[in-house]
């Protein structure tokens, strides 16, 4: 097992290594001055640009930099802001990164209960009135961007009925619309794939033996299906998470929640590279980490595949 | 799972099944007949709209629809019809574009991989593996840090998104082909690797890869919306439904024809899409009937 | 899944832990994060709008633009000399609780002219004082044009006449913040004498402010501001809207649906903007600017009233030039600039260019703020003209640096006043000597007339030469005049005292939540 793990986070190196090269060349290699733009009113004080080309490691060659750079990411250091002049990025950082994971995770366990909730029924009821209604819904869910969504939401819950507050980010009641709209794509996806492999399972031998003895419905489905659609449910977590991040781009730019995806956004267009660099560094790690955890996760659960994927 | 399960599943009364099938198959004609329509409307529409995408009218702004603008005008006084017609071109364009550029890298690199096995088949798929699904947006500011938003910024985005899976893709349908016996025999008779290439696997493996491909359509528009939402992707004065979508929400409560038309025209073409996808998918792999 | 569950009762804490914002602190929204908090630095609008409620000068205007004293008492001139002698207020501290003494005005003053300190716009403030050079150049700390009399009593002398001095907004600081605090004191302090000091800065959140209960003056009725930071006008109005603003600082994308809606006329406030606005053509990066009918042509085919109705739903001032309603040496019988689409084409053919024939295609650029403005000119110049305009939207900080650096062709950009007199635009924006003459319209009987009016003490004069000053740049199409927007502010009905003002908002010193 160890092995395997050991294998996989080998496998890990040429992704982030590549990212590595590749948010270092965006951020340093970019047409423009980064200390020119940083001094904007002052761009003509030569002195003033010097030093400030100093302090941000500019002055240096092209290597060097690149060794600093990675020395620095390898402890957590993605140097200084360009937007916020002197400040490390860690600190630019440091509240959108106590917010998008919660809000992400929030939302992951909305959709995990409602997509499988709505993936069983839909599969009991079998082209029933209720699977068809479902199976739309899903359609929908799959097909209309989020943030066409959020603005359905938000005229109705926020503006109509003056339910819930618009924007912002720091009460119970801000994250709920948030929340709602990020898990949409993702429950439909979840319900969808609950769907389909609860049809399979409920087709199989076991399932019609544990029925031929009088087993009450319910029971069979906790106990018997529930439990096998986990594995293919697991396998997709990587799509899944990788829907979450996408939505949280978009959910934190239209509620106005200070997370790192608005940051992300902001930092682009204000040209704030190193900033933007981290958080793809940042998201790109956690998603490479996820997907390990797939993998070994699915590896323990599964001994045959295992197996197949070379582990002895 | 095999054609005998396959069978045996799940009680279904012989009508319920033909039923189901029409069903499916009317999906699929409905699939089809939006994605005819949106194709036949962003190659021939353009030319039969009576006001350019870009003419503006300070006069006019947010009008409701008219006979003038069927559709309404956005805040420049803009044909919202023209701007959606010509948003259909540009939608498809980009994704024209992602899916050629995807195809032929996943081509390749899913023939190598699946024809040579070993090593390069390993390190291939476990790079596919991790980028598999990699969220776009993160790769889409990756990129617009470096060229700017825009058209190439969008394309450059989804290609690097889509050409993992369809390069696996590609892997499973050579792997069964390099089973065939007249690629043992060209292999005997001495042809060329690149010449096996081109000659069996890739006439081979072309047709389905492509009806396969297309499956993502519907996302990869979905995708290109979002980017151009987030002001990364397609820039103005160019059409896209995504910015449209952007500029309409807030004035949804006054003027709501921008938002809504635009969210209709979005929605619409992309379920097109994934129903035809569905449709295509489940005609293509038996061992998917029923789901 | 039980480890979902734990992050979702995680969350849940936490949300139960983050308090409201406290009843009795103000809430309104800024555009961004303050690019800096301290007074030397200061160049920006969102900076300028939290500081100002921390810092103060000799000087303050109220919101019809009448000049009032603070810290300076009273100052007279110099006899025989350039520059004044001021006497300071007394009994001032600052938020450290240490006196405000002549002492700290030097500090502030040399700061702005230090070299390694990125001073901002009070940089110009400073810039005739005697002795500048050789602070700037590093050679001595020390303005030799800077003498503490006493405690309370300073002089200043300038190398030419300076009659402005007294009102520039120059905010002093406490000159012993850095003993204190270290060089980092602007991340935790405030360091001004001003009704409110600094709290709090959450990047992306908000910045508070608390109202400071030793303040010398009239002392705030709230306990404090919180500036919300709402990048999205929208979203900004939908949160005001849902009542989690007390004040909307209205942005130009809302405007239309803010003046159209019925239910706002009570809680809307609409005042002219001491912005002026101009459409600039930069000869010396695109030759057929250096023609005036080229530049008159331009002019003449923006329809400035679609403009106003269309965009801004008439909530929008056409300027006749350069000055804006609302400061002193604003003249309101000057010609307003024409919409002439014939006389446009004849005047482009006249200059050589028949139906745009031999024009190189052209960049029209600025920030997304413009973007529908670009948007109209390009498609206009276009469709009447015949000019080949091409949009290009460049972040914000980037497309500054281009324009000071003279390299931007065509752009729509509008100058805000750090001060109610007309001076503040004629100098900056388009004296040849200044650094934000960003269009490059050079005009030697316009500099010798403003040069003049710097010297000139007395207002009405001096006003006199402003208007032919403006007439200079008027007659020449020194740049297209644009509509300026006006500014717009909602305020909810148990608010009162807060006031929009052409320069922003007043201090919230009157503010109070019912």
């Amino acid at each position: 097992m160890l092995r395997f793990v050991a294998w996989r986070l080998a496998g890990l190196v040429p992704v982030l290594g590549i990212v590595l090269v590749a948010t270092f060349l965006a951020t340093y290699a970019l047409p423009g001055d980064p200390v020119l733009v940083m001094l904007s009113d002052h761009s003509s004080n030569v002195e003033m640009a010097n030093r400030l080309r100093a302090e941000y490691g500019l002055d240096q060659p092209l290597w060097k930099q690149f060794f600093n750079y990675i020395a620095g990411v390898a402890v957590g250091d993605f140097g200084m802001s360009y937007r916020y002049v002197r400040i490390p990025v860690v600190e630019v950082l440091s509240d959108g990164i106590k917010i998008s994971p919660i809000l992400a995770l929030a939302a992951l366990a909305a959709a995990a209960s409602i997509g499988v909730g709505a993936g069983i029924l839909a599969a009991i009821k079998r082209n029933s009135g209720i699977d068809t209604a479902i199976i739309l819904i899903l359609v929908a869910g799959l097909s209309i961007p989020n943030f066409a969504f959020a603005t359905f939401f938000v005229y109705l819950f926020s503006i109509k009925l003056g339910a819930l507050p618009v924007a912002g980010w720091g009460r119970i009641d801000q994250a709920i619309l948030p929340v709602a709209i990020l898990a949409i794509p993702s429950a439909a996806y979840i319900a969808r794939l609950t769907r389909t492999f609860m049809l399979e399972v409920l087709g199989q031998d076991y399932i019609r033996t544990a029925r031929a003895k009088g087993l009450a419905e319910r029971v069979v489905i906790a106990r018997h299906a529930l439990r096998n659609i986990l594995v293919p449910l697991l396998t997709s977590m990587g799509i899944i998470f990788g829907g979450l991040i996408s939505g949280t781009f978009v959910v934190e730019t239209i509620f106005n929640i200070p997370g790192l995806g608005r940051l992300a956004i902001d930092s682009v267009f204000a040209r704030d590279y190193p900033v933007a660099m981290a958080i793809v560094m940042l998201f790109t790690a956690f998603f490479v980490l996820i997907n390990l955890a797939v993998d070994v996760a699915y590896a323990i659960i599964d001994p045959r595949i295992r197996q197949r994927m070379g582990v002895k | 799972m095999t054609a005998a399960t396959q069978t045996t599943r799940y009680p279904i009364d012989g009508w319920r099944l033909v039923l189901r099938r029409l069903a499916r198959q009317r999906n699929v004609l409905i699939g089809g007949a939006i994605v005819l329509f949106v194709v036949f409307v962003a190659v021939i529409g353009p030319s039969l709209m009576m006001h350019s995408p870009e003419e503006t009218d300070l006069f006019n702004p947010w009008s409701p629809p008219t006979a003038q603008n069927p559709l309404g005008t956005d805040k420049l006084g803009r044909d919202i019809l023209s701007r959606l017609v010509y948003g259909a071109r540009v939608s498809l364009l980009v994704a024209g574009a992602v899916l050629a550029i995807t195809l032929t890298v996943a081509a390749i690199l899913g023939m190598i991989a699946g024809y040579m096995g070993g090593r390069i088949d390993a390190f291939l798929m476990r790079f596919v593996d991790i980028m598999l699904a990699f969220p776009e947006v993160v790769i889409a500011i990756l990129i617009a840090s470096m060229i700017g938003s825009g058209v190439l910024t969008v394309i450059i985005s989804l290609a690097l998104v889509w050409w993992p899976g369809v390069t696996r893709l590609t892997r499973s349908f050579v792997l069964v082909i390099r089973e065939e016996l007249y690629i043992d025999a060209a292999i005997v008779a001495g042809t060329p690797t690149w010449a096996i290439f081109l000659r069996h696997l890739l006439p081979n493996i072309a047709a389905p890869l492509l009806v396969r491909a297309s499956v993502g359509v519907g996302f990869i528009v979905m995708a290109e919306a979002t980017l151009s939402f987030l002001g990364l992707g397609i820039q103005e004065p160019v059409p896209s439904w995504g910015g449209m979508i952007r500029d309409g929400l807030p004035a949804l409560r006054t003027d709501p024809y921008l938002a809504i038309f635009g969210s209709l025209a979005l929605g619409i073409t992309i379920i097109g899409f994934n129903l035809l996808g569905d449709g295509l998918r489940d005609a293509l792999d038996p061992k998917l009937q029923g789901r | 899944m039980r480890v979902l569950a734990k992050a979702f009762a995680g969350f849940l804490m936490l949300a139960a832990v983050a308090t409201a914002a406290d009843a009795k602190t103000l809430r309104i929204n800024v555009t961004g994060d303050p690019a800096m908090l301290d007074p030397i630095t200061y160049s920006e609008l969102v900076a300028g709008r939290v500081l100002r409620n921390v810092y103060e000068g000799f000087t303050d205007f109220t919101p019809d633009g009448k000049i009032v004293n603070v810290l300076a008492e009273s100052w007279t001139a110099l006899p025989g000399e350039h520059g004044f002698r001021f006497n300071l207020r007394k009994n001032v501290k600052f938020h450290s609780g240490r006196a405000f003494t002549a002492k700290d005005v030097k500090y502030t003053l040399e700061q702005l002219a230090a070299p390694d300190t990125k001073a901002g716009i009070g940089a110009g403030y400073v810039a005739r004082i005697v002795g500048i050079e050789d602070v700037k150049s590093g050679k001595t700390k020390e303005l030799s044009g800077v003498k503490i009399v006493d405690d309370h009593t300073i002089e200043i002398r300038f190398t030419k006449p300076d009659v402005l001095f007294p009102i520039y907004p120059i905010w002093f600081m406490d000159s012993g913040i850095v003993a204190d605090k270290g060089a980092d004191w602007v991340r935790t302090v405030s360091a001004g004498t001003g009704p409110f000091k600094f709290k709090e800065w959450r990047r992306g959140a908000f910045v508070e402010i608390d109202a400071n209960k030793e303040y010398w003056g009239n002392k705030a009725k709230i306990d404090g501001v919180r500036f919300l930071v709402i990048p999205n006008g929208d979203t900004a109005l939908a949160q005001y809207e849902a009542g989690e603003l007390d004040v909307l600082d209205v942005q130009e994308s809302t405007i239309r649906r803010v003046m159209r809606d019925a239910s706002k006329e009570k809680e809307r406030q609409v005042v002219p903007r001491a912005q002026s606005r101009f459409l600039a053509m930069n000869p010396q990066v695109y030759a057929p600017f250096k023609d005036k009918r080229v530049r008159e042509a331009i002019s003449l085919t923006i329809n400035r009233d679609g403009m106003i109705r269309g965009f801004y739903d008439n909530a929008a001032f056409q300027l006749h030039g350069i000055t804006t309603p609302g400061v002193a040496g604003y003249f309101n019988d000057l010609p307003k600039p024409k919409y002439d689409p014939e006389a446009a084409k004849k005047l482009l053919a006249e200059a050589g260019f028949p139906g745009g024939r031999g024009l190189p295609p052209i960049d029209i650029s600025s920030t997304a703020v413009f973007k529908d403005e670009l948007t109209y000119y390009a498609n206009e110049l276009n469709r009447t003209l015949g000019m080949q305009v091409n949009v290009n939207v460049v972040e914000r900080a980037t497309f500054i640096r281009a324009m000071n650096a003279g390299e931007v062709a065509f752009f729509p950009w509008g100058w805000t006043s750090g001060y109610p007199d007309a001076m503040y635009y004629l100098e900056q924006m388009w004296h040849s000597k200044s650094p934000y003459n960003r269009g490059r319209w050079f005009n030697a009987k316009y500099d010798a007339l403003i040069d003049e009016a710097t010297a000139t003490v007395d207002d009405a004069k001096r006003f006199q030469l402003y208007r032919q000053a403006e007439m200079v740049y008027i007659d020449d199409v020194g740049a297209a005049p644009l509509p300026m927007v006006a500014s717009i502010a909602l305020v909810k009905p148990n608010v009162t005292g807060a006031r929009a003002t052409p320069f922003g908002f007043d201090r919230f010193v009157f503010a109070e939540i019912k």
